[in-house]
């Protein structure tokens, strides 16, 4: 929270003014920095993945094979699967490769490409509409309690807000299963997919896009809302709010583009709050994404497995903070 | 449970209720009530996997009872699980063993052809075998036939010979000896014709579609479609199940069956004798070497408490026997019960140092596994044997327990062979001695059991070896867990076999 609060101090320091085509290559420059600096840091990422799975107990050797095989079986099984070879070999191996999009091959003989392909596109259709909801909610309720605050709306969405965010989505989930499927009916309680491997009707997303979005909704709320208070002290807001211009325009008009960068920063963060959630959410209802193929692999100590999820969802969320890093560039440069 | 039970009566109509208790007699072909077995409509039925798991591979390791539920629809194994013989034919119909017990000559059934129509042959059954063998775990899985002893004779005979004697080859070839048209590619594997009941219309992803195989050599299959649903959880099964979502919820577990017990629209199916959860005592070395100290243990353990507890009730009382679900099981042993005066003598006559405290490992594979450790430690506790319960996780367990520790649970899922269990884990130096036990006496019969060709004597045999296994091996088994499906009412024919002949789904038919 005090990180997104400096924020918009910040945006109100205004740069010197610079050509339009130095100000786009100084731009193009920041974000091959970022970028490298991004890529740099999922190397690491997958580094550490690496070397947790091996601190785990037992191996992918051990975890997939049968319990009718014996020692010298299983010692098979790992000479196999490579696991008889140093971690730090096999990480080299394996990230080398990436650059080519060769996943590894998972500790049942399956191609990770070929493992990740369906479930991909379903976790992006479960996280991006919970994204989407989550924005739109957000900045709804925000701009609503900002508009009289410490009204009787501002002080109930405060609260609500913070409750929504204490509840994790397991919480979430299991209330909406009863009260929306097992109480009343209306919705199907677990996700069935058809010969296309997609949920077979759309009602089989609302429950878990809910159980994502309740959450995350409460925690931008918060940033939204705290973000426009911070606007609504600035000069030019102030000067807005003087000038008898409606509350609807002051909000939308001077407070909003100023509070971006910090809403922006907010929501980029939550991506990374979604994926994480899926995994207990997808489990739950039956939902066929990444999140329940790393909940399996985790168990099977499946490193290459493990490793090409966590390079995915690194890849999402790098885009997605690239993107907020982008408005926050924007919002600036627009000020300049 | 009366309820539940007398459900399952209605529902199993031809079966006796000696077939519903203990799994002998009856036939799963018999007619169920209800009327007779209606043709036609698709049966939704949801079964336990995780996408990480996904195996298309008849002969690969299926760690999805989903795909090896689709496998087994799609493909027929030489024999498969019965009823009253614990081992039926299947894509073969006949299997006769020499004199010595060591070459065994299966017949491919009559009309048995593969889905695309040509006829299977003994050649395709060979290389099916051999490629099996061939697989990391074939050892295992075809234990003391090489590839080479996998031999064609003629167009409808295959020959096996065993390394050595083995009376009970044919219970072997029940679970994972599918049958795929010769030369087979790997790549084609998935979508290779097999010649069960059911053809595959299409799979995706864990879940399935099947539909009837009309010209199928078992007989006649009633259901026109069979979907199946993957599930990761049972807990996303059983929500299914109370929606309406599938048919039926397959080993779904006791906490659904729980769930759906005050559930009218919902039938609970239990299958006796599905999982053994024994405690492994070491017998080679440490505190538990004495017989004595062994036969306390049995004899400290409240086994009725431990079955409604730990298992909710789905489940039977059991008497350190393994293999409960055989017929040949020997019902006359005299049930052990518990004794904590004969118990404390025991372990006072045994020097048994009460003193100290003993660690029972476990883990939390299967439901209810952690449980009995722990209600078990607080049983001993009343004759004031300390015991602490230590979970370990899977991996770890296998690595440094399992086979090696002194006290540790674990659990079996084919226990309709008494045969199956004194080879695999009772005899002197068998590969999965869990208990690292050596009895003279009992490796005699073993042995007698496995070369006697005689029904009688053979059966004097086996009940000798029961009643060695009862007195002193290292097993404390004091119950078994059902397997428990979920059914709506419309569903007839389902499979009562435990573990894997819940996917024999032939017979299964929808009433209007």
């Amino acid at each position: 929270m005090t990180e997104t609060g400096t924020r918009p101090a910040e945006a109100a320091v205004r740069p010197v003014p610079k050509p339009a085509a130095r100000r786009a290559g100084a731009l193009a420059a920041r974000a091959a920095a970022v970028l490298a600096k991004r890529v740099l840091m999922l190397v690491v990422l997958l580094a550490l993945v690496f070397a947790a799975i091996e601190l785990l107990p037992g191996d992918a050797a051990t975890a997939t094979s049968e319990r009718g095989e014996g020692a010298a079986g299983v010692a098979a099984r790992r000479r196999l699967l490579g696991l008889d070879r140093p971690v730090w070999e096999r990480f080299w191996d394996w990230i080398t490769a990436l650059p080519t999009g060769d996943l590894g091959t998972s500790a049942r003989g399956e191609r990770v490409g070929d493992l990740l392909a369906a479930p991909l596109p379903n976790t992006v259709l479960l996280g991006g509409t919970a994204f989407v909801l989550t924005v739109l909610g957000a900045l709804a309720l925000g701009a609503w309690a900002a508009a009289r605050p410490k009204g009787l709306v501002d002080r109930a969405v405060d609260l609500t807000s913070t409750a929504a965010f204490a509840l994790p989505e397991f919480v979430v989930a299991v209330g909406l299963l009863l009260v929306l499927s097992l109480w009343t009916g209306w919705l199907p309680a677990a996700t069935v997919t058809g010969a296309d491997g997609a949920p077979a009707t759309w009602t089989m997303l609302v429950m878990p896009v809910l159980a994502l979005t309740v959450p995350q909704t409460g925690w931008n709320t918060r940033i939204v809302r705290g973000a426009l208070a911070d606007q609504a002290a600035t000069p030019h807001v102030e000067a807005a709010r003087l000038d008898g211009l409606t509350t609807r325009q002051v909000l939308l008009r001077h407070a909003l583009p100023g509070a971006w960068p910090a809403i922006a920063t907010g929501v980029a963060t939550s991506t990374g709050m979604l994926l994480g959630g899926t995994v207990v959410v997808e489990t739950l209802f039956n939902h066929p994404g990444i999140g329940t193929v790393l909940a399996g692999a985790v168990a099977d100590r499946d490193t290459p497995v493990i490793a090409a999820v966590v390079a995915c969802s690194a890849a999402l969320i790098t885009v997605v903070l690239l993107l907020a890093d982008l408005v926050r560039a924007r919002t600036l440069g627009a000020r300049s | 449970m009366d309820f539940t039970r007398r459900q399952l009566l209605a529902a199993g109509g031809g079966l006796g209720a000696s077939a519903l208790l203990s799994a002998c007699g009856g036939d799963g072909a018999a007619p169920a009530a209800g009327g007779s077995p209606r043709q036609g409509g698709t049966l939704r039925i949801g079964a336990l996997g995780r996408p990480s798991a996904i195996t298309r591979d008849p002969h690969g390791t299926q760690g999805n009872e989903s795909d090896y539920l689709v496998i087994a629809l799609v493909y027929d194994t030489l024999t498969a699980p019965g009823d009253k013989d614990n081992t039926v034919g299947r894509l073969a119909s006949a299997f006769t063993p020499s004199k010595d017990l060591r070459t065994w000559r299966f017949t491919v059934a009559e009309g048995a052809a593969f889905h695309d129509g040509t006829p299977v042959t003994a050649n395709d059954v060979v290389w099916s075998l051999r490629r099996l063998r061939g697989t990391p775990s074939g050892a295992a899985r075809l234990p003391g036939v090489t590839a080479d002893h996998i031999t064609a004779d003629g167009k409808r005979t295959v020959v096996l010979v065993s390394d050595y004697p083995n009376a009970e080859l044919p219970l072997l070839t029940r679970l994972s000896t599918f049958v795929l048209k010769k030369g087979t590619a790997g790549k084609d594997i998935p979508e290779a014709p097999g010649t069960g009941p059911f053809k595959l219309d299409w799979y995706r992803d864990g879940n399935a579609r099947l539909v009837r195989n009309a010209d199928w050599h078992g007989g006649a299959v009633h259901l026109d479609a069979v979907e199946v649903t993957m599930f990761q959880s049972p807990q996303a099964m059983s929500n299914a199940m109370l929606s309406g979502q599938i048919d039926v919820a397959s080993n779904v577990g006791a906490v659904a069956a729980r769930t759906a017990k005050a559930r009218r629209d919902i039938r609970i199916v239990r299958r006796p004798d599905d999982m053994a959860m024994p405690i492994v005592m070491r017998t080679s070395s440490g505190p538990f070497a004495d017989p004595k100290v062994r036969e306390a243990m049995k004899l400290l353990v409240d086994r009725e408490a431990m079955v409604a507890q730990v298992l909710s009730g789905y489940g039977t009382v059991a008497n350190d026997i393994l293999g409960t679900g055989d017929p040949a099981y020997a019902k006359d042993i005299p049930q052990r019960k518990r004794d904590l005066a004969r118990a404390e003598r025991l372990l006072t006559d045994a020097g048994f140092d009460f003193s100290r405290t003993y660690q029972l490992v476990t883990t939390e594979d299967v439901a209810g596994l952690a449980e009995s450790a722990t209600l078990f430690a607080s049983q001993a506790r009343e004759a004031g044997v300390r015991i602490e319960v230590v979970k370990q996780e899977s991996g770890a367990f296998y690595q440094k327990t399992w086979l090696k520790g002194d006290f540790y649970t674990n659990y079996w899922g084919t226990n309709d062979s008494v045969v199956f269990f004194a080879s695999k884990t009772l005899t002197t130096g068998a590969g999965q001695n869990e208990a690292d036990w050596s009895d003279t006496a009992f490796d005699a019969a073993y042995r007698k059991v496995m070369a006697t060709a005689d029904r009688a004597a053979r059966a004097a045999a086996l009940r000798d070896l029961q009643r060695i296994e009862h007195e002193r091996s290292g097993y404390l088994l004091w119950g078994m867990a059902d397997g428990i499906d979920l059914a709506a009412p419309k569903v007839h024919g389902l499979p009562k076999l435990p573990g894997y002949g819940r996917v024999q789904l032939e017979n299964v038919w929808l009433a209007p």
